[in-house]
């Protein structure tokens, strides 16, 4: 393997529940190679959130190593881990999280207030993106007045906006029509394809699987086997 | 750096929630205003009274009436430097329903005593010189329209005319004082007047005060002494005090009632600051997942604190400025509607600014709560919401 995006090293996660202790992940080695798209599949309750916010930074783990774009999550806590969130992944949820006051276009500036890009530059950096994602024409549109497939290209435009080299999205097709879901996972595959994005998806939809170059099972805690996809199902 | 652009629009997104906060903030911040300017009010006669004058009185009351022939006795005694006398006239003007103080005085020594009681000089001297006449406060104008040269008939209530008819008295002249212990709705009559006419009823009048004023280096608790043991072995014993220890009575016949505003003004402001942690606890639970998904964005802990710390203390300067606002321009109206009991109302600037800093501090109370918990709520669990 070339050059690992992210490393997953004895990864351990529990948590008590009513004096029960509940191993979610358990023990789990992984590497995921950098500009490569993997879809995270299991049952549900198999920990496949748990991991991904694991990798995201957003939660930390019992046991275990975990280096994701090349630093050790162990060494970062507090604004450090934030700081280190805001540059190097994004996250695209089931719900679309969008921030209901704000439009699309102050959506997707909200993580550039973070960099010191200038209001303009940041305004111009938020228009690219939705440009990208194809909604140049609904910038100011606030969520409520989107369809749950542009309130998706959105986040994915808000993801994408300080050019992170990871892309975790939790089903991110979950709530969405068949249309609309083609569109998101087209454009998760042209930001692998063209921006060389590290990609991982959660899903329950082996259709959706297919877009992947690799298939990541998990099964009460443990790994189960790494399909690779020779020829996934391209974009159109 | 917290994300400041949704300060404003999280308060926009519950419009109605937001205004009646900025509401509830105002009124704590008015009623602050309007309760402390009460107390101050009753509190500036004591903090304006000359301690260079002295007042005697009966110790057998208020109503009880001292021997004129006191006076010259009064002026033998070592340090005085002026004396003059007060009697309470009361009678009304129409109707009873009328009220305002008129004293019996002596034009001679009264304004000297009070230099705080202004009247252009021509008009104390035509008060002197015509003796059916009488000089009577601005606010008296107001009300009843006299001016200078009306006659005005008083009933005796208190003091019937011998003839048993009203009292009349030719306005001479109008003053003004600018103190607050010193109100601007009493009629002052002449006093040689006052004292023939009812002589000549064969009830000839006491003295209600004498008003002292001491030499300047005059030690005032001498004077005090001396004016109370010259009248020790007489038939009534008098009760001298200075003129602040006079008004600290006045305000303790309002009893508790400084301290009660106290407490109400502290009630008000504890409610309102329940109200507002109530207001900040349900934008919390609006927030939750946003705060969750801010974080994720890399938004630290400490700026999701002032993100509702903000919110918080935005509204409470909004409903600060508002019920300010509202208290400087009920101001002049309240004033005008509580002249005649309480004269002088008028707010100082350190009441406007420490009601200003209670909505600084219920906003920053009311915001801590929650933004502390908006900061250490970790992200994946902001995500699920609270409840
Ligand atoms: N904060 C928590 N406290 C206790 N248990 C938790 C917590 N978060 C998750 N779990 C448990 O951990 C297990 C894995 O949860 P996780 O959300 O990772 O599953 P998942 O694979 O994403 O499931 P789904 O496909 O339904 O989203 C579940 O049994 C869940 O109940
Ligand atoms: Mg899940």
């Amino acid at each position: 393997m070339a050059h690992p995006m992210i490393r997953v090293r004895g990864l351990t996660k529990r948590y008590q529940r009513g004096g029960e202790t509940l191993t979610v992940l358990d023990q789990l080695n992984l590497e995921m190679e950098e500009g490569r798209f993997y879809a995270l599949m299991g049952p549900s309750g198999s920990g496949k959130t748990t991991l991904l916010n694991l990798i995201g930074g957003l939660d930390s783990p019992d046991e275990g190593e975990l280096i994701v774009a090349g630093e050790d999550l162990a060494d970062l806590s507090g604004a450090d881990l934030a700081h280190w969130r805001s540059t190097n992944v994004g996250f695209v949820f089931q719900g679309f999280n969008l921030i209901p006051v704000l439009t699309a276009r102050e959506n997707v500036e909200l993580p550039l207030k973070l960099t010191p890009l200038s209001r303009a530059q940041r305004r111009a950096q938020a228009e690219t993106a939705l440009k990208l994602v194809g909604l140049g024409d609904r910038m100011d549109h606030r969520p409520r007045q989107l369809s749950g497939g542009q309130e998706q290209r959105v986040a994915i435009a808000r993801a994408i906006a300080t050019d992170p080299k990871v892309i975790l999205a939790d089903e991110p097709t979950g709530d969405l029509d068949r249309k609309s879901a083609e569109q998101v996972l087209e454009l998760l595959q042209r930001l692998n394809r063209e921006f060389k994005k590290t990609i991982l998806m959660v899903t329950h939809d082996p259709h959706a699987a297919e877009r992947a170059q690799s298939i990541v099972h998990l099964d009460k805690g443990q790994l189960g086997r790494i399909e690779h996809n020779q020829a996934p199902v391209a974009a159109k | 750096m917290a994300p400041f652009v949704l300060v404003w629009r999280n308060l926009l997104r519950h419009p109605l929630r937001s205004v009646l906060t900025v509401l509830c903030v105002a009124i704590a911040v008015f009623l602050i205003c309007f309760l402390r300017t009460m107390v101050t009010t009753l509190n500036a006669g004591v903090d304006a009274a000359d301690n260079r004058r002295l007042a005697v009185m009966s110790r057998n009351g208020l109503f009880a009436a001292l021997p004129l022939k006191y006076q010259a006795a009064i002026e033998s005694i070592d340090g005085v430097e002026l004396t003059t006398k007060f009697q309470w006239f009361g009678g009304y003007y129409r109707s009873q329903k009328n009220f305002f103080a008129q004293f019996a005085v002596d034009p001679e020594t009264m304004f000297a005593m009070y230099p705080e009681c202004k009247a252009p000089a021509e008009q104390i001297e035509a008060f002197r010189r015509n003796r059916t006449s009488c000089v009577i406060g601005s606010e008296l104008v107001k009300e009843f329209g006299w001016k200078i040269g009306d006659t005005v008939p008083i009933i005796g209530s208190l003091n019937p005319h011998p003839e048993d008819k009203a009292w009349e008295f030719q306005v001479a002249g109008i003053y003004h004082s600018d103190v607050p212990n010193f109100d601007n709705r009493t009629l002052f009559l002449h006093w040689e007047y006052f004292e023939e006419t009812l002589k000549a009823g064969g009830n000839p009048p006491g003295v209600g005060v004498f008003s002292i004023k001491i030499e300047r280096d005059a030690d005032a608790a001498r004077v005090i002494a001396d004016v109370e043991a010259a009248f020790e072995d007489s038939e009534q014993r008098v009760d001298c005090s200075t003129e602040a220890e006079f008004q600290r009575q006045f305000v303790t016949m309002f009893g508790n009632v400084p301290k009660f505003l106290g407490w109400i003004g502290s009630g008000v402001v504890v409610v309102i600051l329940l109200a507002c942690i109530n207001t900040m606890l349900m934008a919390l639970r609006d927030q939750a997942a946003e705060i969750g998904v801010l974080k994720s964005l890399g938004f630290t802990d400490m700026s999701m604190f002032m993100l509702l710390v903000a919110q918080s203390v935005l509204l409470c300067l909004l409903g600060g400025a508002l019920g300010l606002g509202i208290a400087a321009g009920a101001e002049a109206p309240i004033s005008e509607f509580m002249v005649k009991m309480f004269p002088g109302f008028a707010i100082h600037n350190d009441t406007f600014l420490l009601a200003g800093a209670a909505a600084l501090a219920i906003g920053l109370i009311a915001g801590a709560a929650p933004a502390w918990r908006a900061r250490n709520m970790p992200c994946v669990e902001a995500f699920r919401g609270t409840d």
